[in-house]
């Protein structure tokens, strides 16, 4: 909200000094102005006014309308309900299908591991440093991941791109609509807050603790991260310092050297950038909330939490998300103690305050999300707990939106929102659904029944014989 | 000492012997029966369970002492087989302590037989998931080309698990590495070359004469000699369509049996394929093109290759969740493949490809009492397995997993 509002200021901003009436340049805070050259360029053409009918809707605000109509234009839901006029309006007959907001994966490294698996285009580990907050996913990005399309056609239409867990703090995530352009601008999701990756655990320390450097050990990780943040507290201190001068006084000395690094931490003890920190065990989320408690910051997520379920009553009381899979395990120790119900335990600890996201972390489970939900949600209804589809489509939807700070425009089905909407054949809940028509921004993206519907990416072209396209 | 042991092993023995004598008839009553054979799906039926083996199938079957289990019409299919898994060789993926795998020392030859672990957590896990058998695969060998040897286990985790079948096939590698796949190809039909002149000074190596086994063991030949004898499948893991094509030259040529095994592209092949009646292991969901090996990667690669008359079977890679094979047959089936096939795609074209269908793999008369009743529809991803049966017996339901559920939500106050 900070941020749209100081975009918007920004804006206004540029507006006076481009008409030349008023010199405000000087209000304008030297961080927005550097975040503003590299602002999102996505702007999709106005889409026409169309209508779903009889659809039974899962909205993501944790209710459904059965038989119900949406109607969009102009990119935005305009309406949802039972009775819409459809004059004028192209109709899709839903009929016996449902309808949800697009899908949201918070998880995803689609882009900076992009396929086919190169050394040439393995760029999403920094792994030269256990801190660098420097980088930015978004200058990773390979536009032309075949990867996309696999993720459009099971739904989603946004995703939230991070940096690898090499590094304690690795640097910023983008999150990105699901369209296709030439330039990773084109793809980024318009006023979107940028992420700050950080990572716990056993990664980071095998990866320096194995080249004899620290950190070693949990307990160097966690030194790790509070040296850094005493850095960005001295540094945000001394830009405090200099932008608190007068005129007169910035005249006499020299500007201090920017940091990119530093700006990004400060950002995030600003409350402009949110925290999403790779963390599997219990104890260890809960060091991690003493350590953002020591330097004032906010934990916006924990992904991965695979022992989420062991501390969900301190994640609810903290309003601290967590972003889990379905069923992966195993793979590394801190992973072992995996528990199908952890989505549905989340999300129902203290009095169902909690916040609870499923993920895909993967180019696989991405393209089935809704099964991964539709397998914690079975998980949690076994074992006694109070939950429903309206509730659990939450947790690919509505859950991440707010968790990457774009809540408020897509996530749910509600007007004024991104016209983002998958028709599905069947119950999203069922392996047998299929993404049938898929939404962003009000323009039909993908249709199943038309294989021209959607656009390949540069890798699919002539891939496999020069003729054809790869899918 | 040595009485004390004896006497505890002779107890041990009895104790071994009541748990068996307790495996009591079983009938189950009035359930769906999705046969996994000709007979397809059987409603409304009964199954006879009587020392482990399926006894009598049909209507309205009665049984003085059996257990009863009402089936109320819920759907009982056969245990689901893990074609290709590392089941009871993997506790923790990044432990290479807990990793029995692989092998700096052999490779042809590399048995994974005696490393099998009954008691991993990944076992109960699995099995409750649905899987009652895994052919158990090694995953590296010395050098790049042969990882060893599988073998085949049920899943029941007694502490005294034998293999039911013991090397059962013998997997490579094709392509992937930095060394040319021609180079592969050439190693492959050396090492079939050296095993052929192994067989043949066989007697001479008995006398006591000299072999160079060359950069093998005797072991690797002596794998390889039944790989030549067909007395087991190469398994191949590929997925180029080129590559697979010339496996197929090179196992006509040698007169190997061979199986393909991840084989993103075989749709492309799939006509070649049945003609040569060579199964695919195949995971449904893999439509990744993660390597220049598989950019023909697709989502209804089950669907085509199950048309055009290849036995598909299904199988994921990942040790963990070896049951989520269902799953991949659930999207298979969503991608156009017929569910019935899908199902078979889990069961009996594994045992058929492995040669273990005289007692695995179907709901048939005579075959191991290997056998699961879902509370829904088994392919979705939303069911749970209600009884597991292997070998007649009804198997504990508890895992490691939902231990620490029942722990945790207490602790949250969710119970």
């Amino acid at each position: 909200m900070i941020l749209k509002f100081k975009y918007s200021f920004l804006i206004t901003g540029a507006l006076f000094i481009f008409c030349g009436t008023l010199n405000v340049q000087s209000q304008i805070n030297e961080k927005e102005l550097i975040n503003y050259a590299y602002e999102s360029t996505y702007k999709p053409v106005d889409s026409d006014k169309t209508i779903i009918i009889n659809a039974n809707i899962l909205t993501g605000r944790g209710d459904s309308v059965l038989g119900g109509a949406i109607l969009m234009e102009n990119n935005k839901i305009i309406a949802i309900g039972k009775d819409i006029d459809t004059s004028g309006a192209n109709v899709i007959d839903a009929q016996g299908k449902w309808v949800t907001p697009g899908i949201i994966d918070i998880h995803s490294h689609m882009g900076v591991y992009p396929a086919p698996s190169l050394r040439s285009n393995s760029d999403g580990n920094e792994a030269t440093s256990p801190s660098t907050p420097h980088v930015w996913a978004e200058h990773s990005v390979w536009t032309q991941d075949p990867q996309y399309t696999l993720a459009l056609k099971g739904g989603v239409t946004s995703f939230h791109v991070l940096v690898g867990s090499a590094n304690l703090i690795g640097g910023r995530g983008v999150t990105l609509k699901n369209v296709r352009s030439r330039t990773v601008q084109g793809m980024k999701f318009p006023n979107a807050p940028y992420s700050l990756k950080m990572a716990c655990g056993e990664n980071p320390k095998r990866v320096y603790g194995g080249r004899n450097t620290e950190p070693q050990t949990r307990m160097g990780n966690v030194a790790g991260y509070r040296k850094e943040w005493i850095k960005a507290k001295t540094y945000q201190k001394r830009i405090n310092e200099y932008s608190e001068k007068s005129d007169e006084a910035k005249e006499m000395i020299d500007s201090p050297t920017r940091n990119i690094g530093m700006e990004t931490l400060v950002g995030v003890l600003e409350g402009d950038i949110l925290v999403h920190m790779h963390c599997y065990r219990g104890e260890e989320m809960a060091v991690m909330l003493d350590v953002a408690k020591e330097f004032d910051y906010k934990i916006n997520t924990f992904h991965h939490a695979v022992e989420a379920y062991k501390i969900a009553d301190i994640l609810a009381k903290n309003s601290v998300c967590a972003a889990v899979w379905a069923d992966w395990w195993g793979f590394k120790h801190e992973a072992f103690d995996m528990v199908w119900e952890n989505t549905a335990i989340i999300d129902q600890a203290e009095n169902k305050t909690g916040c609870a996201i499923v993920h895909s972390d993967s180019a696989l489970g991405i393209q089935r999300l809704n099964q991964e939900a539709a397998k914690a949600l079975a998980a949690g209804q076994k074992a006694g707990l109070d939950l429903d589809r309206q509730r659990a489509i939450q947790w690919i939807t509505l859950n991440p939106a707010i968790a990457l700070g774009i809540g408020d425009q897509v996530g749910s089905i509600e007007p004024g929102k991104m016209a983002d909407i998958v028709i599905w054949s069947d119950d999203p809940f069922s392996v047998y659904a299929k993404a049938e028509k898929v939404f962003i921004d009000g323009h039909l993206k993908f249709d199943i029944n038309d294989p021209n519907s959607f656009e390949r990416t540069d890798f699919d072209l002539g891939i496999i014989d020069p003729e054809g396209d790869r899918l | 000492m040595n009485l004390i042991k004896f006497r505890s092993f002779i107890f041990l023995g009895l104790l071994s012997l009541s748990i068996f004598a307790k495996a009591d008839d079983i009938l189950i009553k009035n359930a769906t029966v999705v046969t996994s054979s000709d007979s397809g799906v059987i409603n409304e039926t009964d199954i006879l369970i009587r020392d482990g083996i399926i006894s009598s199938i049909g209507p309205d079957i009665s049984s003085e002492d059996a257990l009863i289990i009402e089936a109320n019409g819920r759907i009982i299919t056969p245990g689901l087989l893990a074609p290709a898994t590392n089941l009871g060789l993997i506790e923790i993926e990044l432990e290479a302590e807990t990793r029995d795998d692989r092998t700096k020392h052999f490779s042809a030859g590399f048995s994974i037989s005696s490393a099998f672990n009954p008691s991993s957590t990944l076992i109960p896990y699995n099995r409750t998931a649905g899987i009652t058998s895994a052919i158990v695969f090694p995953s590296s060998g010395k050098g790049d080309l042969f990882q060893g040897l599988g073998s085949v286990f049920k899943t029941h985790g007694r502490i005294d698990t034998q293999p039911i079948v013991t090397d059962i096939a013998m997997v490579m590698q094709m392509g992937g590495i930095q060394d040319s796949r021609a180079s592969t190809f050439l190693e492959l039909e050396d090492a079939v070359m050296k095993a052929k002149q192994f067989k043949r000074s066989r007697n001479l190596i008995l006398r006591g004469g000299f072999f160079d086994t060359g950069e093998y063991t005797e072991r690797d030949l002596e794998a390889l000699s039944d790989l030549i004898d067909q007395k087991k499948p190469l398994i191949v893991k590929t997925n180029r369509a080129s590559d697979m094509l010339r496996m197929i030259e090179f196992s006509k040529k040698h007169e190997i049996n061979i199986i393909f095994h991840g084989a993103k592209e075989a749709w492309r092949i799939a006509d070649q394929l049945a003609e040569s009646n060579i199964p695919v292991i195949i995971d449904p969901m893999d439509n990744i093109p993660s390597s220049f090996d598989s950019i023909g990667a697709r989502i209804d690669a089950a669907s085509l290759l199950t048309d055009s008359g290849v036995n598909v079977l299904i199988g994921i890679a990942d040790a963990h969740n070896s049951f989520l094979s269902r799953q991949g047959a659930g999207n298979a089936v969503a991608n156009g493949m017929d569910r019935y096939e899908a199902i078979k795609a889990l069961t009996i074209n594994i045992a058929e490809a492995f040669g273990l269908a005289d007692s695995l793999g179907s709901i048939q008369i005579g075959k191991n009492a290997d056998l699961v009743l879902w509370d829904g529809d088994p392919l979705e991803v939303s069911t749970f397995s209600d009884v597991v049966i292997i070998n007649g017996e009804i198997m504990s339901d508890m895992t490691r997993s939902k231990r620490l559920r029942d722990r945790y939500l207490e602790v949250i106050g969710l119970k």
